[in-house]
């Protein structure tokens, strides 16, 4: 009797046991490569972006870049001897999508992720990547409110908001602007940009506001914005939102006699807002943005290698996703494993990894020290290089 | 001051058209057909595919082309709607007016995912464009094109209103707004007037789909959220169920916009369009030339 009721014991002790290490292994299911586990079994990498709604055209462009940079890290023997994989979830521009998605990608288990495009949405996602101990490396999402939440799981390596407003401001007082007015979308990326801009223009030397005017995003008609805008007689507009409504503020302010010029933001850039504008009224608008494949110095072969693997041409932020899954491969090599401690740790202390925008130094704040903010030109139908603000 | 005018009533005449079905539906069957917003998406997206099939035409034709474009996507657009009806709403006739309510955002969540599925969620750009040659009226800038698609709407609405007060199927649908049962035992076919109802206001709805894809350029699946919740809102402010007051409303609205803009800066044009329907649905809920319903048993 005693007998059996000690092997009982010993039975739900082993169990316990089991179970206990059970669960670490799911919620650090992460940091075992430190210690020696599985050689087999492939470091994963998550990647959050839009591959449904009004922004579902970017996805593609990030995924396949960031899928490029896999397949060549594995050709070369992959990371600590082990196989990249990279796993991708929609988050389709929406903040609740994103959440999801991203509570998907920690239940798979992923190392780093090396997603996040709309501000808005991997907002949301940041805290849940951050309690899973997993390092975000965020290749496009550049609002000032990723940075404001100051969680050390973060690293931005698009230049962020007040980058982008210092380059616009000096853009528009280097082509000699006197009254700009700035126009948002009223979402949180493009409020922030245009209000950013606004505090700039206020400081003496270069153009002044003339008027900071939000408009409903997703609708057709912007005359009675466009009819305010042009009440305060501007001679530039600076666009901060996306792309759609850019074509269509562009095309409805030369209809209602604009001569001045027109800026937009890196959420306009695509090739869409040339289209929806039409060839004629896209011409000669302006636009702040990172670099592009088309603007990069010396990477003809980089891009002939994605046309090769995928049959068309990089678009916008194909070269930042590329970078991201680089980067991330890179800190785990250096950190020796994927504990997110670790890798953190290997990300603060990177100096000079070579990137599309240069060599890299994250800043205190985790982000750019340099945004490497340009400006484009819509030229013959195509955005292309007008000044790289060096 | 006459572009803020010209700006509002040529916005206005898309709200009044797509207003017009949200109406006359409410009025047969005291339905709110949410998905009638999506039904002028549908029309903006039967527009394209036509001018997609019709293929590279030039520019001197364009105008033409619309029109014979525009009657087409009237007449898909109708039927579409006449198939809405029998699928989602028939069978709920009698039924409790919230289930009624409730299959109507269904049937725009279904439309709007549908044609996300069918066309992608790209937006897509019309193949052929209606310019701009602008000229100055009284201090304005209205183009040629923008006083072609008014002129359309105008013949529309005033079409359609000699239709319901002069026709025989008119005064059939009149009967059936008044009371269903009464003109049910009078001979009056209810289905069918209903179902003639819906094609008349789907078809304006695709007319203004196709105008404002046309127009604008660009269409996308959601195009339709926006407008349906303004073209209510342009109902209930001219009198829900009144074909002219719809009209009205309609105008009005576009005019309340851009003054609104004009007055209060563009963050706050939509929270004064949606306030003044709130403050229509707490003041005066039978709008303003709706009128006073006493209650029937």
């Amino acid at each position: 009797m005693h007998k059996i009721r000690g092997t009982a014991l010993a039975a739900v002790m082993a169990s316990l046991t089991l179970l206990t290490a059970g669960c670490g292994q799911g919620l650090l299911g992460s940091d075992d490569a430190g210690s020696g586990e599985n050689k087999d079994e492939p470091i994963i990498l998550g990647m959050l972006i839009p591959q449904s709604g009004s922004e579902a055209a970017i996805g593609p462009y990030m995924s396949n870049a960031a899928q490029m940079a896999v397949d060549e890290i594995n050709e070369k023997g992959g990371v600590l001897g082990r196989k990249l994989e990279l796993k991708t979830a929609d988050d389709a521009c929406d903040p609740q999508t994103a959440a999801a998605g991203a509570n998907k990608l920690v239940t798979e288990g992923i190392a780093v992720s090396v997603g996040g495009y709309c501000s808005g949405a991997t907002l949301p996602t940041l805290p849940i990547f951050n309690k899973a101990g997993i390092p975000m490396v965020i290749p496009v999402a550049n609002s000032q409110e990723l940075v404001d939440q100051k969680l050390k799981n973060v690293f931005l390596i698009n230049g962020t908001g007040g980058q982008q407003a210092e380059a616009a401001a000096a853009w528009m007082t280097k082509d000699g602007a006197a009254k700009a007015a700035l126009m948002h979308d009223n979402t949180s990326y493009s409020k922030d940009l245009a209000l950013r801009t606004q505090k700039l223009l206020d400081e003496p030397g270069g153009p002044e506001t003339a008027i900071l005017e939000a408009v409903t995003p997703k609708e057709s008609d912007y005359s009675a914005n466009i009819n305010n805008v042009l009440a305060k007689k501007p001679d530039y507009v600076y666009w901060t939102g996306y792309f759609q409504e850019a074509g269509l503020l562009a095309r409805q302010f030369r209809q209602a006699g604009y001569e001045g010029k027109i800026l937009v933001g890196d959420g306009s850039v695509s090739p869409k807002l040339i289209e929806i504008a039409g060839a004629e009224a896209a011409d000669g608008v302006y636009a702040t943005m990172t670099q592009t494949p088309e603007t990069l110095q010396g990477a003809e072969s980089w891009i002939a290698n994605y046309k090769q693997k995928f049959g068309s041409d990089p678009g916008p932020y194909s070269n930042q996703s590329y970078d991201a899954v680089r980067l991330a491969a890179e800190a785990i090599t250096k950190a020796g494993g994927t504990d997110g401690e670790k890798v953190i740790a290997a990300l603060e202390a990177i100096d000079g990894f070579s990137m599309f925008s240069g060599p890299l130094k994250f800043t205190p704040e985790h982000t750019l020290s340099t945004g490497g903010f340009q400006i484009l030109v819509v030229k013959d139908g195509k955005f292309v290089l007008q000044d790289p603000l060096q | 001051m006459t572009q803020l005018v010209w700006n509002g009533l040529f916005v206005g005449s898309f709200y009044a058209l797509v207003a017009l079905g949200y109406s006359m539906v409410y009025g047969i069957m005291k339905l709110l057909n949410f998905a009638h917003g999506d039904l002028y998406m549908l029309g903006a997206f039967t527009g394209f595919a036509v001018l997609g099939a019709a293929g590279g035409v030039s520019v001197t034709m364009a105008l033409p082309l619309l029109l014979l474009v525009l009657v087409l996507t009237m007449g898909t657009t109708g039927l579409a709607g006449v198939l809405l009806e029998r699928v989602a709403y028939r069978r709920l006739r009698g039924a409790p007016r919230l289930s009624l309510l409730i299959t109507a955002v269904g049937a725009s969540f279904a439309l709007e995912y549908g044609m996300r599925a069918a066309a992608g969620a790209d937006p897509r750009v019309y193949p052929v464009r209606l310019g701009g040659t602008s000229l100055e009226v009284l201090g304005a800038r209205v183009t040629l094109q923008q006083l072609a698609l008014v002129g359309v709407a105008v013949v529309l609405m005033v079409g359609l209103n000699l239709l319901v007060t002069r026709s025989r199927e008119g005064r059939a649908m009149r009967a059936v707004a008044l009371d269903p049962r009464a003109a049910a035992l009078m001979g009056i076919d209810v289905d069918a007037v209903i179902a003639r109802t819906f094609f008349l206001g789907s078809a304006l709805a695709g007319a203004a789909g196709v105008m404002a894809g046309a127009h604008y350029g660009k269409i996308d699946f959601m195009m339709g959220f926006l407008i349906g919740l303004k073209a209510f809102t342009a109902a209930v402010i001219g009198g829900i169920g009144n074909i002219p007051g719809t009209m009205l409303g309609g105008l009005l609205l576009g005019l309340l916009e851009s003054f609104g803009t004009f007055w209060l800066g563009g963050e706050w044009r939509d929270v004064f369009a949606f306030g003044v329907l709130i403050l229509f649905l707490t003041v005066r809920p039978t709008g303003l030339l709706g009128e006073r319903v006493t209650e029937r048993v």
